[in-house]
C-alpha cells in the first residue's frame, strides 16, 4: 500500500528495501482483510471501479486518513491525542472564514497550517517537557481549541471557493492523489535520523537517550505533525461541505484511535507501521460503506464497528497465547 | 604495563542515595591495552561506578578524568564525544527497528539530511561481523533471541570506535559460543589499545580474560592489583568478609519433623527442577546472584505464576496451591521484595495495609467490624514494634516500618509457613536486627522459614540450610556444618571446583 516508489537516498537501497519488505509482515494478514472487504463493497457497489466512484470513495476515506495518521505518530512515540476532532473542526472553520476574505486560498491553507503545527508542538512541549501525561493534555486541550473554533465560527457558515471544493470533492480523484504525496513525504521523513528516531524515542526511551537520539524533539516533531494533519483533514472536510461547522470533527477523535488500532498501532509507544494505520482507517471507511450497502440501521453499524475492533484487537492476544 | 596515562579514571569519588552512601573514597584508572575486571557482591557499588565513570550520575565528591584532565560536567553525551561506550545490562534498543538500525542509533551516516542506508549497511556490516552477528541487517531487533540481542548491544558500543569499552555482564545471557566470539574480539580490541572494563560474575572469565582487578565490597575499594598470582578463591576472600557484630540472634536448631514443603521437580518461571523438602521449624535459605530465578521459586510454590511439579505437598495437602487465595487458605504467606509497589498501598493508612489479607479472607460483602479491626491492628504494631499513628499513610514510615508492617500484615491468619523475598533490602540496622530475631522467633514457633537474600552474611547466620540458585537450579544445598559467606559465593559464581581441587 504505502510502498512508495520514494528512491530512498542515494545507491545501495538493498538494505532500506529490506527492511520495509520486513515490516508489511506484522500488516500482511491486515491487508488481506482490508482486500477482502474491497472486493465485497466492488459487488455491492459497482460503481467503484468507475472514475467517479472511485473518486467518492476515496473522498470518504480522506479525512479519516489523515485523522489515523496524525493519531498513529502520537501512539508510536507512547502518547495519544483526544484533541483531534477539536483540531479538524478549528481547520475547517479557519478555511471556512479565510479563503473567500482577503487571505485568498494560498493565504488561508497557510495559516491552517500554521495553526496545525502551532497547536501541535505547543502540545508537544507540554506534554514532553512537563512531564505530564498525554491523555490528559490532550483532553483539556479539545476543551480549549473546541472553544477556540466557536469563537472562530459560532454556528455553521462560512464559504469555500467553489473551484476547490470541485477539485478536492469532485468527480477527480485528486483527493486520492494529495493523499499520495502526504505518505511519499511521510516516507521522506521516517527516512531521516529525526524520523527514524521516532521508533526508538517510543518504544525504549531511556535507551534511546542514552544511545545519544534526540528523544524530546522527536516527541514534539511529531505532536507537530500530527496537529497540521488535523487541520488538513479539517480544510478538506470544509471543502467537501462547502462551508464550515465548528462540531464537524468530533467524530473523528475516536475514529482515529479505531483505525490506528485496528491498524496495529499499540498503546505502549514504538509498536506499529503507518501502513498499518493506513489500512485500519481504509477498513474503517470500507467497513461503513459496505454495512450501508447491506442496509445496517445506524445503530447495528455501531454496534458491529464495536465488535469488529475488539476482535481485531483480541484475534492477535489469542494467537500469542496460543504459541 | 603500557603507557602511564589512564584514558578513563574516576578519583576518590564518593556517591550516595537518600543519605546511604553507596561508594566511599573509589579510585579506578582504564588503561590503554588492558582488560580491567570490576568485581564485588550484589550491591557493592558495581553499577554505580559504571554509571558515574559514563557520566549517567555525578559523584558527590571526588573526580572523574579523561586523558588525565578532570571533567567537571560528565554526561552521557561528554562521554560518548570522548569515546565512552557503555555496554548495558538493561538492552538499550528497539524491537521495531532493525539490527541495522538499531546499531546505528544515535549517529546515523547522513546524507542530503536523510539516513544514509548504503553507508549505515557497510559500518552496521563491520561492526556486527566483529561480533560474528551474522542474521540478515534488516532483521527486527523484537525477533531475536535475548542472548542476539546482548551481541547487537555489544555490535552497537563498537559502531561508535570507542577508545574506552565497559561492558556490565556482557555474558550473563550469551551461550558458549558466543561467549568465546566476544573473548576472541575482547582480545583483539585490547591489542589495537582499547581500554576495557568488564564486568562479570563468572570468575573463571575474569581470569582467564583480564590483566588488573578493582574488587568492591560495600562500597569500598577492597583489592586495585593485578590479576597475576591471584587465585579464584582469593578473589571470593576479597569480596566477602564484614564483620557481623551482634546483629544476628543465636542459632539454635528448632528443626521438627513434620513436613511443611515438600516438592519434586518443580518448574516455575526461570527454575527448572527444583528438589526441595522443608520441615516446619526451619529457616531455609536461597542464595546466589541476583535475578537467577529465586523470585520464580518463591512465586511458582506461592501459587502466583505457573508452576508444573511431579509430586508436591505443601500445607499437608498434595499439589501445588493454584492461585495466591488457595495458597493462603493452606497457611502459606509471601512478603515480596519491592515493598513500594507489590507489598504495601502507600497512600493508604498503616491499618488498612495491616487488614488487607483480612479483609480478602471476609464474605465478600459482609460490614466490617472497625472496633474488631482497629484493636487487631493496635496488637500487631505492638507486636511488631511498628511506631506511629496507624491512620497515617504507608508512606510515612521508614523503610525499615514499612517491612514490618508487610510483614506483619500476615500474622491474624497464623501461617505456617512463610515465603519472604529479600525481607532486608534497603532497611536500617536497627530494624535488621528485629526482623532477624522475629525469623528465628517464627521457626522456634513452629513456622517454616524461606528466606531469599542478596545479603550473604544474613543466610550464613540466620539458616539452618541454604540452597544456592545459579541458571535456574539449585547447584548446592549447604547444609549448617558447610555454611560460610565463601561456600555461597563460590557456588554462586561457579567456583566451587576450583575451591576443591585447591
Amino acid at each position: 500500500m504505502s510502498n512508495a516508489s520514494l528512491s530512498a537516498p542515494g545507491r545501495g537501497n538493498a538494505l532500506y528495501w529490506a527492511i520495509q519488505a520486513k515490516r508489511n509482515i506484522g500488516v500482511r494478514s491486515l491487508f488481506l482483510v482490508v482486500l477482502a472487504f474491497m472486493v465485497a463493497y466492488g459487488f455491492l457497489f459497482h460503481g467503484l471501479f468507475t472514475g467517479t466512484g472511485f473518486a467518492k470513495f476515496t473522498q470518504s476515506w480522506f479525512p479519516l486518513a489523515l485523522v489515523a495518521m496524525a493519531q498513529a505518530i502520537l501512539m508510536l512515540t507512547g502518547g495519544i491525542s483526544l484533541a483531534i476532532g477539536a483540531l479538524v473542526s478549528l481547520g475547517a472553520v479557519i478555511a471556512a472564514t479565510t479563503m473567500t476574505g482577503p487571505l485568498g486560498v494560498a493565504g488561508g491553507a497557510a495559516v491552517v497550517g500554521i495553526v496545525g503545527l502551532g497547536i501541535g508542538a505547543a502540545t508537544g512541549l507540554i506534554v514532553v517537557k512537563l512531564r505530564l501525561p498525554a491523555i490528559v493534555v490532550t483532553l483539556a486541550g479539545s476543551f480549549i481549541i473546541a472553544g477556540a473554533a466557536l469563537l472562530v465560527l459560532p454556528r455553521p457558515g462560512g464559504a469555500m471557493p467553489d473551484w476547490l471544493s470541485n477539485l478536492l470533492a469532485g468527480n477527480t480523484p485528486a483527493a486520492f492523489a494529495v493523499l499520495v504525496v502526504i505518505v511519499l513525504l511521510w516516507k521522506l521523513y521516517l527516512a531521516t535520523p529525526l524520523g527514524l528516531s521516532l521508533y526508538a524515542a517510543g518504544e525504549n526511551p531511556v535507551g534511546a537517550y542514552r544511545s545519544g537520539v534526540p528523544v524530546d524533539a522527536a516527541r514534539i516533531a511529531a505532536y507537530a505533525i500530527s496537529g497540521l494533519l488535523c487541520t488538513g483533514a479539517g480544510l478538506f472536510v470544509a471543502a467537501q461541505t462547502g462551508s464550515g461547522d465548528p462540531i464537524i470533527g468530533t467524530s473523528f477523535t475516536l475514529n482515529s484511535i479505531a483505525a490506528a488500532v485496528l491498524g496495529g498501532i499499540g498503546f505502549l509507544g514504538g509498536q506499529g507501521t503507518m501502513r498499518g494505520a493506513l489500512a485500519g482507517s481504509l477498513l474503517l471507511s470500507l467497513m461503513i460503506s459496505v454495512m450501508f450497502f447491506l442496509g445496517f440501521t445506524p445503530v447495528a453499524q455501531y454496534v458491529a464497528q464495536g465488535l469488529i475492533i475488539i476482535g481485531a484487537v483480541a484475534i492477535p492476544q489469542f494467537r500469542m497465547r496460543a504459541r | 604495563m603500557a603507557s602511564p596515562a589512564p584514558i578513563l579514571a574516576a578519583r576518590g569519588v564518593s556517591k550516595g542515595f537518600f543519605g546511604n552512601p553507596v561508594l566511599r573514597d573509589v579510585s579506578i584508572a582504564l588503561m590503554p591495552g588492558r582488560v580491567h575486571a570490576l568485581l564485588g557482591e550484589n550491591g557493592a557499588g558495581k553499577s554505580t561506578l559504571i554509571n558515574l565513570l559514563s557520566g549517567a550520575l555525578r559523584p558527590d565528591s571526588g573526580t572523574i578524568e579523561i586523558d588525565g584532565q578532570a571533567v567537571s560536567r560528565h554526561s552521557p553525551p561528554e562521554a560518548r564525544r570522548a569515546g565512552i561506550a557503555v555496554v548495558q545490562q538493561e538492552l538499550s534498543l528497539t524491537g521495531s527497528l532493525s539490527i541495522a538500525e538499531n546499531v546505528g542509533l544515535g549517529d546515523y551516516p547522513r546524507r542530503f539530511g536523510l539516513v544514509d542506508y548504503a553507508a549505515l549497511a557497510a559500518r552496521a556490516k563491520a561492526a556486527c561481523d566483529l561480533v560474528g552477528l551474522h542474521e540478515p541487517l534488516a532483521t527486527p531487533v523484537g525477533e531475536l533471541s535475548l542472548g542476539r540481542r546482548q551481541m547487537v548491544e555489544i555490535a552497537k558500543a563498537l559502531y561508535r570506535k570507542p577508545r574506552v569499552l565497559i561492558l556490565d555482564e556482557p555474558t550473563s545471557s550469551l551461550s558458549a559460543t558466543e561467549t568465546r566470539i566476544l573473548t576472541t574480539l575482547l582480545e583483539k580490541l585490547r591489542a589495537e589499545g582499547i581500554a576495557i572494563l568488564y564486568i562479570s560474575h563468572r570468575l573463571d572469565e575474569v581470569m582467564q580474560l583480564c590483566q588488573h582487578v578493582t574488587v568492591l565490597k560495600d562500597g569500598t575499594c577492597t583489592a586495585d592489583r593485578p590479576l597475576e598470582g591471584v587465585n579464584a578463591a582469593g578473589l571470593v576472600r576479597l569480596m566477602v568478609g564484614r564483620d557481623p557484630g551482634d546483629l544476628f540472634p543465636r542459632w539454635d536448631s528448632t528443626r521438627t519433623d513434620r513436613t511443611a514443603i515438600a516438592v519434586a521437580k518443580l518448574s516455575a518461571g526461570a527454575m527448572q527442577d527444583v528438589d526441595l523438602e522443608i520441615k516446619a521449624g526451619e529457616v531455609v535459605g536461597i542464595g546466589g546472584l541476583v535475578g537467577q530465578g529465586q523470585e520464580d521459586l518463591l512465586l511458582g510454590l506461592y501459587g502466583a505464576i505457573p508452576a508444573k511439579v511431579v509430586s508436591a505437598t505443601i500445607g499437608g495437602q498434595a499439589g501445588l496451591p493454584g492461585n495466591v487465595p488457595q495458597a493462603n487458605a493452606r497457611g502459606l504467606a509471601y512478603v515480596p521484595a519491592d515493598r513500594k509497589r507489590e507489598g504495601l498501598h502507600l497512600i493508604h493508612p498503616i491499618l488498612t495495609n495491616l487488614m488487607l489479607p483480612a479483609f480478602a479472607r471476609m464474605p465478600a460483602l459482609k460490614l466490617r467490624n472497625r472496633a474488631a479491626e482497629r484493636e487487631t491492628a493496635m496488637g500487631l504494631a505492638l507486636q511488631f514494634s511498628i511506631k506511629g499513628d496507624l491512620g497515617r499513610a504507608a508512606q510515612a514510615l521508614s523503610g525499615g516500618n514499612q517491612q514490618k508492617v508487610a510483614l506483619a500484615k500476615w500474622m491474624p491468619h497464623d501461617p505456617t509457613v512463610l515465603l519472604l523475598n529479600d525481607p532486608t533490602r534497603g532497611v536500617d540496622v536497627e530494624t535488621k536486627r528485629e526482623i532477624y530475631q522475629m525469623l528465628r522467633g517464627f521457626a522456634a514457633a513452629g513456622k517454616a522459614v524461606v528466606l531469599l537474600s542478596s545479603d550473604t552474611p544474613e543466610l550464613v547466620h540466620l539458616c539452618d540450610r541454604v540452597a544456592v540458585v545459579r541458571e535456574g537450579r539449585i547447584v548446592t544445598m549447604l547444609d549448617r556444618g558447610g555454611l560460610s559467606e565463601e561456600a555461597i559465593v563460590a557456588a554462586a559464581m561457579g567456583a566451587e571446583r576450583e575451591r576443591q581441587a585447591a
